[in-house]
């Protein structure tokens, strides 16, 4: 394992050189990709590109090894027991997809509940909403504390109406606060529930063992852990895969089919109907081979030094509410400007070409309990620097300054 | 609070905002300056009060909520407008807007287009895709109150 090296990690990043005036700190909606990871992309599409599992010839098994040793790589990645454990979909929001939709009638019955909490995004909270109206499941929502953490109090008591699945968010995306996943995990299986832990955050943060953690799901998407947009993946223990009703039917997902009925494949290729985002799936596991070389404690360290500089800083600026606290935080900071709108602190630091989100952040229902219009979401990754903590910190005394005049 | 009154309220500051500062925000040489007189704009358009901030007045299409009432004199034909929006950069935007539509005939107000007047202002650079397609959500409103 090597040493975290700021300098060279951002230097792997060509997207810097191309864009030398930009402070990105927009890492919450989306990271940028090192080499290694366009590099792979690359060379499949330019060596090995040919279709995978059902070829004749050589060239489709040479892409299906390099595909299915992707999903190898990513097993280890987050030491699932088994392959077929990694179910490759488009991403976090299809992962949560296929759990709610197949999910009913296997195990969510008309009368059933389903829990879930006040900080998720929209992607684990709509899909339970569609399918849990049409199965006649009801949604409860555990409320948030005056903290705007999850209220375990009233989440321990809302497992009391045995809430036939759970699912939560590790980190939540608005905040960044670090939710006790594995006390919560384990009380919602003490109350016989299935766990779902939307990991899009999460996953980036830390080295997740899925053994050790012990979720029945964990899904994330590529593209925020310095992998390609369109891959995605859904981790399930194997006996709560087998419960998933496939979203969608088609090629790879059968075994045989007839007019009359078809027969479904075998776990992971039950799941992924269609040709799979070959590319992606090698581009995902370039990254997380590539991030497995790095010592991550040192990478966590960086970033909280990064965080906690930008919130020191912060502190200098008068006139702000900021929603994030900076305990058990992964790196991410919500403010608002008092009295004006985030899409207004937004556009000027976009005139300073300083990339942060404005606005919801896809959680509509976390901001309408808070009475907000949104928040100014700053995200930080490993490749930012002290540079960009301090221009931006600049950035935002001038837009307040704009703003306040 | 009626509309009548929004009109009457809205029009010395729309006619001050053409007079006065729509020639210093052409010459304005910097972003900084350029978003100093928008704010400043958006700041002398009257609120609409919030009682009469009803759903069916919401443009869809900006980050921000935003609001428009529209009156036609039917006598006169002309078509006059109030907006509000919570964000202080789409209501200066507005208020440009408003200044430069209000009063127009059902044959100007359809001929008029937006993008040309803010070319000749010198915005457009400073303007990001997100604020663009508002505003143009707020002009396609506009236009849908032609006959």
């Amino acid at each position: 394992m090597l040493p975290f090296d700021p300098v060279n990690f951002r230097g792997q990043f060509e997207f810097f050189q191309h864009n030398p005036d930009w402070v990105y700190l927009d890492n919450a909606a989306t990271m940028h990709k090192p080499n290694a990871v366009i590099d792979a992309i690359t060379a499949f599409y330019q060596r090995n590109n040919s279709n995978v599992h059902r070829g004749a010839h050589s060239l489709s098994q040479n892409a299906t090894r390099a595909f299915e040793q992707a999903r190898d790589d990513i097993a280890t990645f987050v030491n699932a027991r088994e392959r077929q454990q990694i179910v490759f979909c488009s991403g976090a929001t299809a992962a949560l997809n296929q759990i709610a939709f197949g999910l009913m009638h296997t195990v969510l019955k008309a009368g059933d509940r389903v829990l879930i909490t006040a900080l998720e995004h929209h992607a684990n909270i709509v899909p339970w909403q569609m399918h849990c109206a049409r199965f006649g499941v009801t949604l409860d929502v555990v409320p948030l504390d005056n903290q705007h953490q999850v209220d375990q109090q009233a989440f321990s008591e809302m497992l009391q109406r045995k809430p036939k699945v759970v699912s939560l968010s590790h980190i939540s995306n608005v905040l960044g606060h670090i939710q006790p996943v594995v006390q919560m995990i384990n009380q919602a299986k003490a109350a016989g529930a299935l766990t779902v832990v939307d990991g899009a955050q999460g996953i980036v943060h830390d080295s997740i063992d899925m053994q050790a953690l012990d979720a029945d799901f964990y899904v994330w998407s590529g593209h925020k852990l310095f992998g390609p947009t369109g891959i995605g993946v859904l981790y399930g223990k194997t006996a709560a895969l087998e419960l998933l009703t496939p979203i969608f039917g088609g090629g790879e997902m059968i075994s045989e089919v007839q007019f009359s009925h078809s027969l479904f494949n075998i776990l992971p290729f039950r799941l992924e109907a269609g040709t799979p985002d070959i590319a992606g799936a090698i581009g995902l596991a370039a990254a997380t081979n590539w991030l497995q070389k790095v010592n991550r404690n040192e990478i966590k360290n960086y970033k909280a030094m990064l965080l906690n500089q930008f919130f020191e800083g912060l502190k200098r600026i008068d006139g702000l509410d900021i929603l994030s606290s900076p305990v058990h935080n992964a790196g991410i900071v919500a403010l608002n400007v008092q009295g004006e709108h985030p899409a207004d602190v937004a556009e000027l630091l976009n005139q300073q070409k300083v990339a942060v989100r404005g606005g919801q952040h896809c959680a509509m229902p976390f901001f309408s309990q808070l009475g907000l219009a949104g928040a100014v979401r700053f995200s930080f990754a490993p490749y930012n620097n002290e540079a960009d903590v301090t221009t931006s910190l600049q950035a935002l005394t001038q837009a307040v300054e704009i703003l306040t005049a | 609070m009626t509309l009548d009154q929004l009109l009457t309220d809205t029009k010395p500051a729309l006619s001050h905002i053409y007079n006065e500062d729509l020639p210093e925000l052409s010459q304005a040489k910097d972003w900084q300056s350029k978003y100093r007189i928008l704010m400043h704009l958006g700041r002398k358009l009257p609120p609409i009060p919030e009682k009469m901030k009803q759903p069916s007045l919401l443009v869809k299409g900006c980050e921000s909520r935003a609001w428009l009432m529209h009156y036609y004199n039917k006598h006169q034909d002309q078509h006059f407008f109030v907006l509000d929006s919570e964000a202080r950069i789409v209501k200066g935007l507005m208020a440009i807007m408003l200044c430069l539509v209000n009063g127009m005939s059902n044959t100007e107000l359809k001929k008029f287009d937006l993008a040309h007047a803010f070319d000749k202002l010198n915005l457009k650079p400073y303007l990001s895709q997100s604020r663009g397609s508002g505003l143009n959500a707020m002009m396609v409103r506009i236009k849908d109150c032609c006959h």
